[in-house]
């Protein structure tokens, strides 16, 4: 049997593995409510979303609708509504386990970019919307899981800005800096394989790659060389019930999970 | 311990900084503490309190309960030179940038899209990085009229070097710690579900920032979808969301946020968001200035000839969950 999926769906499905049962998970909109909900219905049952704006808890209505991360359906029976100060509060005194975010570059200590590309800040060549919540996301939650799209340009050595800490910032450890102890990268999720960071020297290292790829796939797709575990994992794609719940109860209209290129593996 | 603060590392960006006994004072003079009738017309409310240089912020997002009817009016009377905190923001600055009215913008979240990207590269605004956290602690030390407030946001980034906090080594645990400027807008406009005459409002809902962002600034704008009676703050004092003395201005409009939703109320219209986001060229942005905004005399205007009965009552029909906004 073939099964057919998108990039989006492989590190949707792959990342809602990750995570365990009774945490806490920072989320913003997007990919990485997506896998929550996902977890939540397959997985993690009594995984419970925070969001920045101040909510706690949601039960989130599927199908996961376009613009709605503040409104009813999203927030829909919380434990608690409360302001974005509070919300981040919960994560910086440490109560919350995970946090999710995408990036536009990423290097090897884990440091991520979402504010620009380019070398002069004042006039950028590219310029994104900032970090968002996803600063605070990545400074104070314990582990934090980075999901992005596995493009050569994407792994630098240097961010071009780094708007979210890694590991090590321009040599310094979080710690030196302030950041709250043994927190960080934890795993970074992307369309063809999935990282870690090494234990020793915090620098990126690949640990797993989608079931039909060579590791050499993976790491001629990349700007940087990482280190390669030991052993690496083959990560299998989707299967049949987590495309099945993506599809038909999650996003119906296809709104996250359509992105990316289209990948067809041999069960 | 010595006997002061090391400094580790300071910011570069300039800094809308308002002395905190400068604060008490115009709070003192200016902020009327008498329960007088607040209501009036959106227009007198933003030529009243809204200035030429102004720093302006606003709450909650473009999706859901932000001030839209608003920032339209303040586009309509063409302000310039306004300093903005873009903090979980989609469309106002977009817009706000579009129609000539914004020069800088202090950045949490900058969407949404290609006009608003090309504005920065061009370097037509000039934005300030900081993420929403730390924007939302500046106006959390404007709102307890403190000089700033500690916070182990942005340590170690660029966005850090491109903000306005500093970093020194904290006296207490001797960590490096972040502090941030305490943030107090001239003005900031703010949506609610409900409000009395005299400004007591009322959120349903996430409030991201409502009371500190009315706490921390001069003058405050409130719209209301609904004006109660003072009766139904007193019946659920702990569902009074900012008192009535820190507002300046309540103005009653329905459909206050759309294109976006208001909880309880309607949902956000999809459509019309998707023709914002879209936009991409400055042609589009000046059709789109002078199709919804200038060509129209008010935001009731606005309702009848732009959107239409037919559309607002979809949009209160898509609006069918009550739980929690009631």
């Amino acid at each position: 049997m073939e099964i057919e999926f998108t990039d989006t769906e492989f590190m949707i499905c792959n990342a809602a593995r990750l995570l365990e049962d009774n945490k806490t998970i920072f989320v913003g909109w997007g990919v990485p409510q997506v896998v929550a909900i996902l977890a939540e219905k397959l997985y993690t049952p009594n995984i419970v979303q925070v969001f920045e704006f101040g909510a706690i808890g949601p039960q989130s209505r599927t199908p996961f609708l376009r613009g709605t991360m503040g409104g009813p359906s999203n927030t829909y029976r919380s434990l608690q509504w409360c302001s974005m100060n509070l919300a981040f509060s919960y994560a910086q005194v440490g109560y919350i386990d995970y946090g999710m975010l995408g990036a536009a570059q990423i290097d090897r200590y884990g440091n991520i970019n979402s504010t620009m590309i380019g070398d002069d800040y004042s006039r950028p060549k590219v310029r994104f919307p900032g970090s968002g919540g996803g600063n605070e996301v990545a400074s104070y939650c314990w582990k934090t899981i980075i999901v992005m799209a596995h493009e050569k340009r994407r792994f630098v050595e240097r961010c071009d800005f780094i708007t979210s800490p890694g590991h090590r910032m321009d040599g310094k450890t979080r710690e030196e800096v302030g950041l709250p102890a043994e927190t960080g990268p934890f795993r970074v999720i992307t369309s063809k394989g999935m990282f870690g960071f090494d234990e020793e020297t915090k620098e990126l290292k690949l640990i797993g790659v989608l079931k039909g790829l060579t590791v050499d796939d993976v790491l001629d797709d990349m700007g940087i060389k990482p280190l390669v575990a030991d052993e690496v994992v083959e990560l299998s794609p989707p299967t049949p019930q987590e495309l099945k719940t993506l599809r038909e109860e999650i996003d119906p209209y296809g709104l996250i999970i359509s992105k990316g290129a289209k990948f067809k593996v041999e069960l | 311990m010595e006997d002061y603060i090391e400094i580790l590392q300071r910011g570069e960006a300039d800094i809308h900084f308002v002395h905190p006994d400068e604060f008490r004072k115009f709070v003192r003079d200016k902020k009327n503490r008498g329960l007088e009738d607040k209501l009036m017309d959106v227009k007198e409310a933003v030529k009243k309190y809204v200035k030429n240089g102004d720093y302006l912020a606003y709450d909650f997002s473009s999706l859901t309960r932000g001030p839209q009817s608003l920032i339209r009016e303040i586009i309509r009377q063409r302000k310039k030179n306004l300093w903005v905190l873009a903090k979980f923001t989609l469309l106002e600055t977009v817009l706000l940038a579009g129609a000539g009215c914004v020069d800088k913008i202090d950045v949490g979240f900058l969407g949404f899209g290609p006009y608003i990207a090309r504005k920065v590269q061009e370097g037509a605004v000039k934005v300030y990085d900081y993420s929403n956290g730390s924007v939302t602690y500046r106006l959390v030390a404007g709102a307890m009229g403190i000089p700033f407030m500690p916070a182990r946001d942005l340590l170690g980034t660029d966005t850090m070097k491109h903000s306005g906090g500093i970093v020194v080594r904290d006296p207490f645990s001797k960590i490096p710690v972040a502090l941030f400027p305490a943030l107090n807008p001239d003005v900031s406009v703010i949506h609610v579900q409900e409000a009395d005459i005299y400004g007591n409002a009322r959120v349903y809902g996430p409030t991201v920032a409502t009371l500190e962002t009315a706490m921390a600034s001069k003058r405050v704008i409130i719209s209301a979808e609904r004006i109660v009676e003072t009766i139904e703050f007193r019946e659920h004092p702990n569902w009074t969301t900012v008192p009535y003395y820190c507002v300046d201005a309540v103005v009653h409009a329905p459909f206050g946020a759309y294109p976006g939703g208001t909880q309880g109320y309607y949902e956000m219209d999809s459509d019309h968001y998707l023709k914002l986001t879209s936009i991409k060229t400055e042609e589009e942005m000046q059709k789109y200035l002078e199709e919804y905004i200038y060509s129209v005399d008010s935001h009731e205007e606005f309702l009848e000839k732009r959107v239409g009965v037919k559309r607002l009552r979809e949009l209160i029909q898509n609006s069918q969950i009550l739980e929690g906004y009631r």
